[in-house]
């Protein structure tokens, strides 16, 4: 038997994923924290633990995200659009349009039906653009980050939002709170905000459905409602959205082996 | 100045400017007779009342002493006790040439938007620039960093002057700046070099703003970016000529906003003048809640 895997060291966390023949063994996800190069060793044994196999029984190691070049155990890297392309392509056939919700910044990539990547385009580096908005309003608020997306959703009154940046959104949050807005609501207006952006984002490379969400940011179901009523289109979720990158690197590194 | 205040003893004007961060008041007859500045603050929002009338407590007047009041700024919206509301930019163009004459640009560093307002020699805006969609570039993002760093935001340029090696720093967003400056401060980039190179990053991002304008001297900078002299410096390194700084870089847009009243005032004034100054029907103001958000 041979196993392949692939590593995906983001802004804010880093994921691993062990696969033989394109099937996940095992995965784990940790904080990326101030090292990279720690953060990759440490999420590769946690997922080969899980897995029960050690270094040696890894046949090809492929590294993706913004820290894969600190991956020194890595055969090789590949750039995290084209490893998302494939694993989103392998689970989800239909899809068309990816649309990845990162911690640093946002992507969205248009792919064919073999899973080749055909276009994208990238959101600056702007905490407005990106996951990074949520965790900014969830900490102003006093809500933890998993309770934001269920909380989103009982809004009867989304707060329409002034600003799309993070730091200005935060000050309105303040003022708003302090006018004595609920929660809920602000947590639904920032969804939309941020929702509405990233459709812009898509649309300029072209929607074609079906569209997926992936990243962390698409584990906030409160995201996943925002983008879909903006849309007006169900959106496509992966079981596990935030190891779509790690899965398709694992999926190119068992390429490899053959 | 003299011979102004002889011209027109009797009537003095406000100038209310409720910025994002700070309010200021300014009271003008001839010349400018008091200016008060407090912070605009998320609680003070509904107090924002509370500048003014310290600005008349000051000037030893009373609300119906003041024949015309006009207010600007991003809470200009509602001032319950305002006769007239007048933006920003017209009221720092008027401001900014009532103390420079030769005043042709204006860069207005605000603790949430940046301006540049291009003027005439009347002190009429002919064109602006703005950005408010990014706290990049503001006073915000200086405001951000020296939260990070532990400094008050006054040290900022006094730091940042101590350094001849500015880190450069990569990110432009804010929140990422802030996050970028903390790792490298751990990382044992010395405080001196990673404030100096913030200052290039926000100087940077504000001529990027303003250069949509053709900048022609002279060119004052204005607002609470202007207090800090670093900024102010780095800004004119760059343009490779020196900028001018009002005393209270904080007060035009007030100072601008008293002396538009005092122009309608005065122009109006012909029409009432079979009216003694003493019998001008009253204004009804009230002291009511600034609202900011429509």
């Amino acid at each position: 038997m041979q196993y392949a895997a692939g590593i995906d060291i983001g802004a804010c966390f880093s994921k691993a994923v062990v696969v033989s023949n394109s099937r996940i063994l095992s995965r784990h996800i940790i904080p990326s924290g101030g090292s990279y190069e720690l953060a990759a060793g440490m999420v590769m044994e946690a997922a080969l633990k899980k897995a029960e196999l050690s270094r040696d029984d890894l046949a090809y190691v492929v590294a993706t995200g913004g820290g894969a070049t600190n991956v020194s155990f890595a055969d090789k890297t590949s750039s995290d659009i084209l490893c998302q392309g494939r694993a989103v392509s392998l689970l989800h056939p239909s899809v068309r349009t990816i649309v990845d919700v990162g911690d640093l910044s946002s992507k969205v990539s248009r792919i064919d039906q073999n899973g080749k990547t055909s276009a994208f385009l990238l959101s600056g580096k702007c905490a407005g653009g990106s996951a990074r908005i949520l965790q900014v309003i969830a900490r102003v608020l006093q809500v933890k980050i998993g309770e934001i997306g269920p909380l989103s959703l009982t809004s009867r009154n989304p707060v329409k939002f002034n600003t799309q940046c993070a730091v200005f959104a935060e000050t309105e949050a303040v003022s708003r709170i302090a006018e004595g807005l609920a929660k809920e609501d602000l947590l639904a207006g920032i969804h939309l905000a941020l929702a509405s952006q990233l459709y812009t984002l898509a649309e300029r490379i072209g929607v074609e459905q079906d569209c997926a969400l992936i990243g962390g940011g698409a584990v906030d179901i409160g995201l996943v409602k925002a983008i879909e009523e903006i849309a007006e289109h169900e959106f496509t979720v992966p079981a596990e959205p935030q190891i779509m990158a790690a899965y398709g690197a694992a999926i190119l590194a068992g390429e490899n082996i053959i | 100045m003299t011979e102004n205040k002889a011209s027109c003893p009797q009537y003095y004007f406000a100038g209310i400017d409720i910025g994002s961060t700070m309010t200021k008041a300014v009271i003008v007859n001839g010349g400018v007779v008091c200016s008060v500045i407090g912070a605009t603050g998320p609680e003070q929002r509904r107090l924002a009342g509370d500048v003014m009338r310290e600005a008349l407590d000051k000037a030893g007047l009373g609300f119906d002493d003041i024949s015309y009041l006009v207010a600007t700024g991003y809470g200009r919206i509602n001032v319950p006790f305002a006769d007239r509301q007048i933006t920003e930019i017209s009221c720092h163009a008027k401001g900014v040439s009532s103390l420079f004459p030769q005043a042709r640009t204006i860069i207005d560093i605000g603790g949430q938007d940046v301006k540049g307002i291009k003027i005439n020699a009347q002190g009429k805006p002919l064109d602006f620039v703005m950005n408010d969609k990014c706290a990049a570039g503001t006073g915000r993002f200086l405001e951000v960093i020296a939260g990070t760093l532990g400094l008050a935001l006054g040290d900022l340029g006094k730091t940042a002057a101590e350094s001849n090696n500015p880190a450069r720093i990569s990110s432009l967003c804010t929140v990422f700046a802030a996050q970028e400056v903390a790792s490298r401060l751990s990382e044992g980039t010395s405080l001196g070099d990673l404030v100096a190179g913030i200052h290039h990053s926000v100087a940077e991002r504000i001529l990027r703003t303003v250069s949509r304008l053709s900048l022609e001297r002279e060119v004052v900078v204005t607002g609470g970016g202007a207090k800090n002299g670093h900024l102010v410096k780095t800004l004119g390194d760059k343009l490779g000529y020196e900028l001018l700084v009002p005393p209270e870089p904080l007060a035009t847009g007030a100072i601008g906003a008293a002396l538009l009243g005092k122009d309608r005032f005065m122009n109006a004034l012909p029409g009432l003048h079979s009216t003694p100054a003493g019998q001008l029907p009253a204004r009804p103001r009230n002291w009511g809640e600034v609202t900011f958000f429509s």
